[in-house]
């Protein structure tokens, strides 16, 4: 098959499969191979997933071949962070050497849900050990080794799903699963240059994904477009009996609509503090933009101390998570040096300042929604730098060493958004914006993000190396 | 006793907790990696603590009952 399959967005994928111009077995095929090939170079795969995939490939080219199409994502291939639970001997190793070895004999229910679909899992992809929860500062914090950018070996591709933002850069999968609990969508989705959509918490079932924190837990897609993102959110969402955190509400992508909306956008004030140049100028360039599809005004939140809030939520619920391991020492036998002792501090979380942070999670939440309800959304850069180098450190809000309300707010409070490409900055690494919406509100953040796609075409550009 | 103090005081109190608990598998530098992990978890507890809430304000994450059927 031609290689101009690769880098093919979804929905164009799905007419080709649905006309049947093209053959889920043959589309297997090619991006095994690419896997196979070119996953090492990025530090991309834990495993490919081969016999699992022709399996599947075959029996979606039985059934389109016998009229019965099932959707948009029958017959096309895709990775999931290795933090999913599969079945059939597969490996499911949580980024982490201590369970390198482990297999589960259940599929996670988003895999299920993507099986249902008709999509072919072609990989499980690597990320940071353990989602990044025990306190890495350096991209080498895996045992597969650093995540490496397709747009330069030299960079990070993010974390903590960062075998689904290189696998989706350098076109190895159409799309893949991540996970986010801060940032971990949205960032190897810029640092990648790709789209990324963290949904409303409760909209994904999280059940047979590892967990790190209970409350702030998401899965969502990394794709080419916004678009494509709404075609795979719509396949994995829905209310699951297998996590009671699920909300029962429908999701239906509504990949037409809203035409000719006007759109109302909103920008905190000092969003841009911090960020490197680039980021800065990008993100303005992108006002312009947005400034041609509606409005975009200066809002301001109440001053609270919103990375602390998420920051103790999160170090909790990761240290009670972990429990086992952190009390038996097994972190000693993790990647990076520091998550072999950060943990220990944790103990030192009192249960009064843990349950402020979840009370002062609920003003979060409820100011949150004040400010979004009169906007579509508010936009901000996706991240404040570029990637980071291979051997250098990362800045993370989580540690403390930047600062991300954004994250902190649409985490702690469980508000969806979706990072696109808009620029390059330094060393020709890619740049994002982010779209945030209120609760349950993708439809409209993925229209908002489609809108600027179609202006722009940052999203058509390809790591040249891969 | 100042701000600062309280600060000190709370870190150093907690780090001898915790190099009690795990101490004897940790070394030199990672002790004081724990130490500094310590001093950002009292930082940010002293910056919720400062936040004044009233009794209403319950967490956000509401607790409900169980039972297994309808």
């Amino acid at each position: 098959m031609a290689e101009d399959v690769v880098w093919s967005p979804v929905r164009r994928l799905a007419e080709g499969i649905r006309s049947r111009r093209l053959s889920p077995v043959a589309l297997a095929e090619t991006f095994l191979d690419r896997l196979e090939r070119l996953g090492p170079r990025y530090n991309a795969v834990v495993t490919v997933t081969r016999a699992r995939a022709l399996e599947q490939a075959r029996r979606a080219e039985t059934e389109i071949a016998a009229g019965s199409y099932r959707g948009p994502l029958h017959g096309v291939p895709y990775g999931a962070k290795d933090l999913l639970a599969t079945s059939g001997g597969i490996p499911t190793t949580w980024g982490a050497s201590p369970f390198k070895d482990r297999v589960f004999d259940f599929d996670a229910t988003a895999i299920r849900k993507l099986e249902e679909a008709g999509a072919v899992l072609c990989a499980k992809l690597a990320m940071v050990e353990l989602a990044g929860g025990m306190g890495y500062r350096q991209p080498n914090a895996a045992f597969t080794g650093p995540g490496i950018n397709p747009w330069s070996r030299d960079a990070w591709s993010g974390g903590s799903s960062s075998g689904s933002g290189s696998a989706v850069a350098a076109g190895l999968v159409p799309f893949a699963i991540g996970s986010e609990t801060w940032g971990s969508i949205l960032s190897p989705a810029g640092n990648c240059g790709l789209a990324g959509l963290r949904p409303t918490y409760g909209r994904v079932s999280r059940h047979g994904a590892m967990a790190l924190c209970w409350t702030l837990d998401k899965l969502g897609p990394l794709a080419l477009t916004a678009d494509d993102c709404g075609l795979v959110l719509e396949a994995i969402a829905g209310r699951d009996p297998a996590d009671p955190t699920t909300a029962d509400r429908r999701f239906r992508y509504d990949g037409a609509g809203p035409t000719g909306r006007r759109f109302r956008f909103g920008v905190l004030r000092d969003v841009t503090d911090g960020c490197e140049e680039a980021v800065r100028e990008n993100f303005a360039r992108s006002l312009e933009v947005l400034r041609e599809l509606g409005s975009v005004e200066e809002v301001t939140l109440p001053d609270l101390p919103y990375d602390d809030i998420t920051r103790t939520i999160l170090f909790a619920e990761a240290t009670s998570a972990f429990e086992d391991l952190i009390e038996s020492g097994g972190i000693a036998g993790l990647t990076a040096p520091e998550d072999r002792y950060t943990a220990y501090a944790r103990d030192a979380i009192l249960a009064k300042d843990y349950l402020k942070a979840l009370r002062l999670r609920g003003v979060m939440a409820r100011e949150a929604d004040r400010v979004l309800a009169t906007l579509d959304a508010l936009v901000a850069p996706g991240r404040t730098t570029v990637a980071a180098m291979l051997d250098g450190e990362v800045r993370s809000a989580i540690r403390g060493t930047a600062r991300d309300v954004m994250g902190a707010v649409g985490n702690g409070a469980g508000l969806p958004a979706v990072a696109v490409p808009n620029g390059f900055g330094a060393r020709g690494l890619p740049t994002s914006l982010q779209f945030m919406g209120r609760a349950w509100e993708e439809n409209l953040i993925l229209a908002a993000a489609r809108a600027y796609q179609s202006r722009t075409d940052w999203h058509a550009r390809h790591p040249p190396e891969a | 006793m100042s701000e600062s103090e309280a600060v000190h005081a709370e870190v150093e109190t907690l780090f001898a907790l915790v190099r009690e608990r795990y101490g004897g598998r940790l070394d030199a530098e990672q002790l004081a990696g724990v130490r500094t992990a310590i001093v950002g978890i009292v930082e940010a507890a002293c910056a919720l603590r400062a936040v004044r809430l009233t009794n209403a304000d319950e967490p956000g994450q509401p607790f409900a009952p169980h039972r297994a059927d309808p």
